[in-house]
């Protein structure tokens, strides 16, 4: 009966394909625990994440391909990312790692000028990157990105146009997709601290200058200001004078003066120089005296905040700073941020000021455009959104997977600026934006005149043209 | 006769003395790296190293325990605990606002500004006790204590383990073994030919030699390493190797041709009469005579590929398989400028290493420097 | 543990390597003029003729290459823009003579060749006339010299320790500010004050170099005969006046090695700047100046004319060497 034995064989057949798909989803489950053993929050657990992203990966084999990735990012902040990237290892097979940390702005420049780049390189000056493209060392990318960029990111345009840069023959295109923003306008106190003392939160420039007065009548000391950071040594203050920048003057005066189109020795330009020193070469004003500000390096800085009796009331700097906050600090109840506000009645807005790192591919491989793709997946911000330290302008995350509230506080910030700009030095000329704006404003600290460090770094910059 | 050397006791001790400020002096600044790196972390940053031994006062702010450890004492709520650790201490002063961070004296009573009181006692205990359940925040209490001296190997453990310091270990040997043992091979059998053997153009070598002595290294790492690249050995220690060895070539021919050069013409001319080739010569003869000359310079040459820094940099890469010690260090400098504790023993322990070599080795160290010097 | 392994068999292979070259080659040298047999006198005066030659091979290849080709190509550079695409003629070097901060680094440079090997060689002759009359002087001898082992950024660790500044109202930690302090002067922050902090780095590498000095300099002292001494004192002279007098214009050629040496050395230093203040509050120096053009601004035009002014600055050093190593030599 012909019947009865093709059921019986397909019964068998059946008996065998399900007893290989049971030993296939074991396997499966396996390999999900054992990966799950090394990423950070187990796949498919927590409903936040954009686990289907993980699973579309998994699709993608690049078993035995490795990828060098080099960065700026040391100690806390590797650890972080390294957290992100064991996703893509455990998903597609490739081999990654991340080697990154001080001293990556000349690492970078010796390997890729001798022949020896990393696969992806991941900047934080598109000055930078700009310079690589017209040297015709990195690789543009896929030509859809740009429209995904303009698309998924907030205020795209504007993170497509700072990606965009002439190659080496000349032709203009995207080059590096942004992953990890900072928003930089941002004042840091102790909540404790200003209601012991009965401070309020200053919505205007006015308001903040008159309570930096008022504390030091109170007897205490506004400000800690650090501009200590070994060879980088500077850079904060030049966030300071870009911030001034966009609070005196109008954004078109801003992009002039990152163009050089609006000279650096513009009476508008010396004028915000003078305006953070208003803060910073008041020795009344700031921790340790003037004299200190150039010395005392930035991750010590904020510790005045925390101290007993409290060093300072206030600390201008970055959303990335809370990493260096003396440990078990709740960011949110121990230590907080308001906007670092603008002038009430110079009629500017309210400008933010932020950064962000760019992702670049140095030398091209499957396994670095597999890497641009999954940074494109809201899950690959995700992983760093839900731990500490990490912005994002992409849309499509859930903001609810963000660490702590203080995050999701910033973000709103950053999406909601009416004015928006890019940090001004990491734009400029890296002998500029990295070199003599960071000297000079050292110098600035250190007593020498706004007009005499404007004027210096003008007339270096007239020699790279 | 007595006195020839001025053996008059005060010139002995005031030589002496002379001699024990010079030492002081000059190992001071070591040992106070060595003391601090021992010390706990927030006594470092409050107190110098000369008063490690001695109690230091703090000013702590201290949350008290989380309002989910409140016990119920009859109609009070309270949440105690104990200010000072382990270690022990004493309050001299405490208070409960930023403002005034020692208004109260140890074991008086203070009112908080929701209305629960709070005290804390000589030995840290402190006790907030209020008619009501705590809610919220736990407050803060500002506490100035003297607390004894605390010494730790937390920082060294912290280092070792944590710092990719023990992987650094393994790759500086990597990197300074071969960058020692090929130059002294390769300058051995030049230093012999420049001292011992007779052809044109040896004056022109010497003297070259010489002159490249004071070549500064900075001058073309690029163009080395892209050469390096070309030739396929970029960023390995291959390379490295390479470029240690040539960049330690001239003072290792120097120093070895001047002891060479030192050695008994007889025992040499002798040889050659009885027939032996040059090479033979070398290898049974000048090689073991010169052996204090060959340790000297492998001590320098293993002492300064240690220490290197800027040829790592450039010639070796970032990787946890290829940092190098002193790379390390660099970005601890870099990263973590404000962790003293960790900057401290982590310094010491990059620093032990040739340390230990030298001590154990500075007679030969010393022997060395004088055959290549001194006239 | 694979690291290990690959690194103990690459260095097994990298000793054997050479070491079975000059075997080798040496075996194949006698195979070709063998020294027995009907021709041995001429074999031998011709293998003597090559063999120099396969002595000296590895090592001439490594210096042309590591040190010699350097030279060239650091001059080809200097003429170039700064990624050495286009011929620029002396445009480097117009604007690093028109150029801050290569002024300021001349100066201090200068400071420092004036300061630096006078200091570190005056405290090793004190050093080593004083440790040789005493019983521990060994001991004192391996203290002193003991910085000599310590790296460059080790160093500039230990004395970031000595000249940290914390402000009024805190305590200082660091040991300078405290011995200010105790005698009633007012804490300063050493590495950013101009001028003086020049010789705050300077102290640094005086520390380090004084040992080296001080051995050269005690063989030196040991080496001048006793007879000379002994006259000295049977005519009356003071121990003082010894040392003056006597002892040191007999070791002036040692001394001169030494001064020169170090001064060699401090021109090539950079690594003590970079780590405590990377040039910054007017403590640049030449080599800190061409490492940052190089590394930091990508300027390889710019960073060779600098070290080719470095190089210039020690050529007359060079000069002198090579002449006395031709005088020795005859």
């Amino acid at each position: 009966m012909p019947q009865a034995g093709a059921a019986r064989v397909s019964n068998r057949e059946v008996v065998m394909k399900s007893r290989l798909f049971a030993g296939a989803a074991a396997l499966a489950l396996l390999s999900g625990a054992a990966l799950a053993q090394d990423l950070k929050f187990a796949p498919g657990e927590d409903a936040r994440f954009h686990w289907a992203d993980f699973d579309a990966l998994k699709a993608v084999d690049l078993k035995g391909q490795s990828l060098k990735i080099d960065g700026p990012w040391g100690g806390v902040d590797k650890d972080l990312f390294n957290s992100v990237v064991a996703y893509f290892t455990a998903a597609t097979g490739a081999s990654v790692e991340y080697v990154g940390g001080d001293g990556f702005e000349q690492r970078v420049m010796i390997d890729v000028e001798a022949g020896s780049p990393p696969g992806i390189a991941v900047i934080p000056q598109p000055g930078l990157a700009a310079d690589l493209a017209k040297r015709g060392k990195l690789t543009a990318l896929p030509a859809e990105t740009a429209a995904w960029i303009k698309d998924n990111y907030a205020a795209g345009q504007s993170w497509v146009d700072l990606a965009t840069f002439p190659g080496a023959d000349g032709a203009k295109a995207l080059y590096g997709l942004f992953y990890k923003v900072d928003v930089k306008s941002l004042v840091w106190y102790s909540p404790e601290n200003f209601a012991d003392a009965g401070y309020e939160v200053p919505a205007t420039m006015e308001e903040l200058k008159a309570l930096t007065e008022q504390i030091v009548a109170d007897g205490g000391t506004p400000w800690c200001i650090g501009l200590g950071s070994g060879p980088a040594t500077g850079w904060p203050a030049t966030d300071w004078v870009e911030d001034m920048m966009l609070r005196t003057n109008t954004p078109a005066d801003y992009d002039g003066w990152v163009a050089n189109t609006l000279a650096f020795d513009d009476p508008k330009v010396i004028a915000a120089i003078d305006e953070f020193g208003w803060f910073a070469r008041t020795d009344a004003f700031v921790q340790g005296g003037a004299g200190s500000v150039g010395s005392t390096d930035f991750r010590d800085s904020p510790k005045g905040l925390f101290a007993s009796p409290p060093g300072c009331y206030m600390h201008r700097q970055a959303s990335f700073i809370p990493s260096f906050f003396p440990e078990g600090t709740v960011v949110g109840q121990d230590a907080d941020f308001f906007y670092f506000p603008a002038y009430a009645d110079k009629d500017l807005g309210k400008p933010v000021l932020g950064a962000g790192t760019l992702f670049v591919i140095t030398q091209d491989s499957p396994v670095a455009q597999a890497f641009m793709q999954f940074l494109q997946t809201p899950l690959a911000h995700e992983i760093w959104m839900a731990q500490t330290g990490f912005l994002t302008p992409l849309k499509s995350v859930n903001t609810d997977v963000y660490g702590d509230p203080t995050l999701r506080k910033m973000g709103d910030i950053l999406l909601q600026a009416d004015t928006f700009r890019f940090d001004g030095s990491d734009l400029m000329p890296g002998a500029i934006g990295a070199g003599v704006f960071w000297t000079g404003m050292v110098d600035y600290v250190g007593g020498k005149d706004a007009t005499a460090v404007a004027g210096d770094i003008q007339k270096t910059w007239d020699t790279l043209k | 006769m007595e006195n020839i050397a001025g053996t008059r006791s005060g010139l002995v001790w005031s030589v002496n003395l002379a001699v024990l400020a010079l030492v002081l002096l000059w190992t001071i600044p070591t040992f106070g790296l060595l003391v601090s790196s021992f010390r706990d972390r927030d006594q470092l940053t409050t107190s110098g190293w000369w008063q490690a031994m001695f109690s230091s006062a703090q000013n702590i702010v201290f949350r008290a325990a989380a309002v989910e450890t409140q016990r119920q004492n009859g109609a009070q709520w309270v949440i105690a605990g104990s200010v000072l650790g382990p270690a022990g201490g004493e309050v001299k002063a405490w208070g409960i606002s930023s403002k005034d961070p020692t208004a109260f004296a140890p074991g008086a009573m203070a009112t908080m500004a929701d209305g629960s009181s709070a005290t804390v006692a000589v030995d840290g205990a402190y006790r907030l006790s209020a008619g009501k359940a705590f809610e919220g925040r736990s407050p803060r209490l500002f506490v100035t204590a003297v607390t004894p001296p605390r010494f730790t190997l937390d920082n060294y453990r912290k280092v070792l383990f944590a710092q990719g310091l023990g992987r650094s270990f393994l790759n500086t040997m990597t990197v300074t073994i071969p960058a020692t043992v090929i130059p002294i091979l390769i300058a051995a059998f030049a230093a012999f030919a420049l001292a011992w053997m007779e052809f044109p153009g040896r004056a022109l070598i010497i003297a070259t030699v010489v002159g490249l002595l004071v070549v500064p290294l900075q001058l073309a790492l690029i163009p080395l390493l892209k050469l390096h690249n070309q030739l396929g050995i970029g960023k390995e220690y291959l390379g490295i190797w390479l470029a240690h060895s040539g960049f330690g070539l001239p003072l290792a021919i120097y120093l070895l041709r001047n002891y060479m050069v030192g050695l008994p013409r007889e025992i040499i001319e002798s040889a050659r009469v009885d027939g032996a080739t040059d090479f033979q010569i070398f290898v049974r003869i000048v090689l073991p005579l010169s052996f204090p000359a060959l340790a000297s310079f492998a001590i320098f040459q293993f002492l300064w590929t240690w220490n290197d820094l800027l040829v790592a940099i450039v010639f070796l890469g970032n990787s946890a398989d290829q940092l190098v010690m002193t790379g390390v260090l660099k970005e601890l400098l870099g990263s973590k400028g404000g962790e003293w504790e960790i900057l401290a023993a982590s310094a010491f322990v990059s620093i032990s290493v040739p340390l230990v070599v030298f001590f154990a080795m500075q007679k030969y160290l010393v022997r060395g420097l004088l055959a290549g010097s001194v006239k | 543990m694979q690291q290990l392994v690959t690194a103990s068999a690459t260095i097994v292979i990298g000793v054997f390597g050479c070491v079975g070259y000059f075997f080798a080659s040496n075996l194949i040298l006698d195979a070709i003029f063998p020294p027995r047999g009907p021709n041995a006198g001429r074999n031998i005066s011709r293998a003597a003729g090559v063999r120099p030659w396969l002595f000296l091979g590895p090592a001439l290849i490594l210096l042309s290459v590591y040190l010699v080709y350097p030279v060239f190509v650091s001059i080809w550079l200097s003429l170039r823009d700064s990624t050495g695409a286009r011929f620029v003629g002396a445009a480097n070097y117009t604007w690093l003579v028109n150029d801050v901060k290569f002024r300021e680094s001349m100066v201090n440079n200068f400071l420092w060749l004036l300061f630096v090997p006078a200091a570190a060689t005056f405290f090793g002759l004190i050093a080593a006339a004083l440790t040789d009359r005493i019983r521990w002087g060994n001991l004192a001898k391996s203290m002193i010299f003991m910085p000599m082992a310590i790296s460059f950024i080790g160093a500039s660790v230990i004395w970031k320790f000595i000249y940290d500044y914390r402000g009024e109202g805190q305590a200082e930690i660091g040991l300078l500010n405290a011995v200010v302090e105790f005698f009633g002067g007012t804490a300063q922050t050493w590495l950013t004050l101009p001028f003086w902090n020049n010789f705050m780095l300077m102290a640094v590498l005086v520390w380090i170099q004084t040992g080296f000095a001080m051995v050269i300099l005690s063989a030196a002292l040991r080496g001048i005969p006793e007879e000379t001494i002994e006259a000295a004192i049977l005519d009356g002279a003071s121990p003082l006046q010894i040392f003056t007098r006597i002892k040191v214009p007999q070791i002036w050629g040692t001394i001169a090695v030494v001064w020169t040496t170090i001064t060699i050395l401090v021109l090539k230093v950079f690594d003590i700047v970079l780590a405590m203040t990377n040039g910054q509050w007017g403590s640049q120096v030449l080599a800190n100046l061409m490492f940052d053009w190089m590394f930091r601004g990508n300027d390889t035009g710019r960073a060779s004319a600098i070290a080719l002014v470095i190089m210039l600055l020690v050529t007359p050093i060079m000069v002198w060497n090579i002449r006395n190593a031709r005088r020795e030599m005859r």
